[in-house]
């Protein structure tokens, strides 16, 4: 076939997609994948050029959906560099012709040209010219029944880069429902006990992937009826300390050398590798999606009108289910916000971060009323002490204990190795030092380079 | 001056004089002073809490005419002031309720219900580029942006101009609908210029900045058509 290929290619992320790439990874290693297959990037830039699906492509469709079993498909979009959110994913699409999935590859590869995702690369620097591939797989079902769930895992905690798995569960659902924040997620460890196959299924797959990609993972999967299949993987990405940490704690296993984990840690992570944050042995209320930095406690508020009255007494924590302008002298008030709904691009996350106060937004499943908080089954009244941590998104009934040092060891033999490297010990900021380092491996890269 | 003139705090919503017909509870033709009066309170309302120079900068009035209306409409019961540090105008709810019913008529009266939605629809994905851009100008890699790399800078400005030309295009629809939507195009093209000549506060940090003026048309949008947040 020329645009189609299948999930054991062994084409490139270029060709592949990124996410199409790491599930050819993970069926190597072992690990249960739908049946699928990926339109390469080529089709999309096919399209984009003539404006219509490349010949052969709908014939190459016919013969590869024939080899998945029958019923539904996913069909999901995935360029060879991220840009989550940015592109169409259509779940649950029903086969019957190859109209509907003809129809589903248009449209994914047409979202490749929204203004939106044009700006998003513009942005980050990815050419216009790579496309997107799209891969097609048969469903599974995380709302089967009450066996079957959805969730998304990490191999290492991505706040701190403490070496435990982290991640959220939700029971009866599938994985759009994780992403919408409409509903709330329960911790990964709750399968332990409801489904010890699907944890023992997920922590196997946690080892086997870190192993193949030597850093923290990120994955995403569906059980259903007690069956775990994975759906996507890649690279954790971690910034800041949880960074540092793992690159150390990477090097001091032998999982990989000193050198390599210098070059993963970036002066911004050092930089932001002090900013406070709540230590975790406290009472959690609920978790969103940290989207200004840093730690603030204060009392519930619930409206902006509480927030400037009960600002007069001491520190507030503005909690609203979104934020409208109105709520702006509410947020210039308060030492901290916290919003149900939303995400970091959100408009509430941007006058946050304008005003430098740290917050956290789509806490899925808050509920605010007038003069009260509800998350899960636990209700807080206003004036409730509560702390927020707007790098991982915590929200803890309390003060909560505040460190600024949660990697300080591992910034300490990290900057050592950078010393050893650069042959620099001089005083100098911790950025610097780093720096420092990573010019003297470029240039002893170059150095080993044949002329 | 205004014809928003009443010696009585309202009780619950009872609609002031002059600005509702009494028979039929519609918005009447007010005259230029009684158009000036509800444009106030309609910049109140979308900007939520706002010193006398902010409103009048929103409004394009001077700021004398605006604190007469202010002071009119405050007697009307229809916005206070309070005093202090985060002190400033708001709208009361008996103000939100006149001007729901107001901008209601005036959508009606307009024949424009049509056109405003057609924008809006257009100004959703719009709104969603411009957060992404707001978040990738204060945050990098996770950290905030300490904006001390002016490469990386001078690229989310460039699509922030690119973004203002096409944003400008559902401006221009807004206002040709309902002239009043005129003042966003005007002030965001403030702030942009500001921001061109250096002045970086104005993308998302200053209360006349390009986000905050965007969030006020978008405020000002689903005010307009009656949606709730």
């Amino acid at each position: 076939m020329r645009w189609i290929h299948s999930l054991s290619s062994d084409e490139p992320a270029e060709v592949l997609g990124g996410k199409a790439h790491g599930l050819v990874v993970l069926g190597r290693l072992g690990l249960a994948v739908p049946a699928g297959f990926v339109i390469g990037t080529e089709a999309c830039r096919a399209y984009l050029r003539d404006g219509r699906l490349p010949d052969g492509l709908a014939d190459e469709l016919t013969i590869a959906v024939a080899s998945l079993p029958a019923g539904q498909v996913s069909v999901r979009s995935g360029a060879s560099v991220s840009m989550p959110g940015m592109m169409t994913t259509i779940l649950n699409l029903t086969v019957d012709s190859i109209e509907p999935l003809k129809k589903a590859v248009t449209e994914v590869f047409s979202s490749w040209n929204t203004p939106r995702a044009r700006t998003y690369r513009e942005l980050h620097g990815i050419p216009h010219d790579l496309g997107t591939a799209v891969t097609i797989q048969a469903m599974v079902y995380g709302d089967r029944d009450h066996r079957s769930g959805t969730g998304v895992a990490f191999t290492r905690n991505p706040n701190t880069g403490e070496p435990v798995p982290f991640g959220d569960v939700l029971f009866g659902r599938q994985g759009d429902a994780v992403v919408s924040g409409r509903e709330l997620p329960l911790p990964l460890h709750d399968l332990t006990a409801r489904e010890p196959k699907v944890w023992a299924g997920l922590l196997h797959a946690m080892d086997r992937v870190e192993s193949h990609y030597r850093d923290a993972c990120y994955l995403e999967f569906t059980f259903e009826t007690g069956e775990l299949w994975l759906l996507q993987v890649r690279p954790g990405r971690f910034v800041g300390a949880a960074a540092v940490r793992v690159a150390t704690d990477l090097a001091d296993d032998g999982v990989i050398g000193r050198e390599e984990a210098l070059r993963r840690v970036s002066p911004e992570d050092l930089q932001q590798v002090r900013t406070p944050r709540i230590v975790l042995a406290a009472d959690v209320l609920a978790r969103g999606l940290g989207a200004c930095p840093g730690v603030a406690v204060g009392m519930v508020a619930t409206s902006t009108d509480a927030a400037v009255r009960m600002a007069a007494k001491g520190p507030v924590i503005l909690v609203r289910p979104e934020t409208s302008p109105l709520d702006m002298r509410g947020i210039a008030a308060a030492a901290g916000i916290v919003t149900a709904r939303g995400g970091p691009a959100s408009h509430a996350a941007v006058v946050a971060r304008a005003m430098g106060k740290p917050a956290v937004v789509g806490v899925a499943g808050l509920v605010v009323g007038a003069g009260s908080v509800r998350a899960g089954d636990r209700t807080i009244e206003e004036g409730t002490l509560v702390s927020i941590d707007g790098t991982s998104g915590d929200v803890v009934v309390g003060e909560a204990t505040v460190t600024t040092s949660t990697a300080e060891s591992h910034v300490c033999r990290l900057l050592g190795w950078a010393d050893d490297i650069s042959g620099d010990t001089s005083e100098r900021p911790e950025p610097d030092r780093l720096r420092a380092a990573h010019i003297a491996l470029s240039q002893t890269k170059a150095r080993r380079k044949p002329e | 001056m205004s014809i928003l003139i009443t010696s009585r705090a309202p009780d619950a919503w009872d609609p002031p004089p002059g600005l509702f017909d009494q028979v039929t509870g519609r918005a009447v033709d007010l005259g230029a002073d009684g158009v000036i009066a509800v444009l106030v309170l309609h910049t109140l309302r979308c900007m939520g809490f706002a010193t006398l120079s902010r409103v009048a900068g929103a409004a394009g009035l001077g700021e004398s005419d605006v604190q007469s209306e202010l002071i009119d409409l405050a007697v009307a019961g229809l916005v206070t002031y309070e005093p202090g540090d985060f002190g400033g105008w708001s709208i009361t709810p008996t103000g939100r309720s006149a001007h729901a019913a107001w901008v209601a008529d005036e959508l009606d009266a307009a024949g424009a219900k049509v056109a405003v939605a057609e924008a809006f629809d257009r100004f959703l994905p719009l709104n969603t580029e411009l957060l992404d851009l707001c978040g990738a100008w204060q945050i990098r890699s996770g950290a905030l942006n300490d904006h001390t790399d002016a490469a990386y800078d001078a690229r989310v400005l460039a699509v922030l101009v690119d973004f203002d030309r096409r944003a400008g295009v559902v401006c221009a629809a807004l206002s040709a609908a309902l002239p009043r939507f005129g003042r966003y195009r005007v002030r965001l093209a403030e702030a942009l210029a500001r921001v061109g000549s250096g002045e970086l506060e104005y993308v998302t940090d200053d209360m006349a900045s390009y986000h905050v003026i965007w969030f006020q048309l978008h405020e000002d949008l689903l005010v307009t058509l009656g949606i709730p947040r």
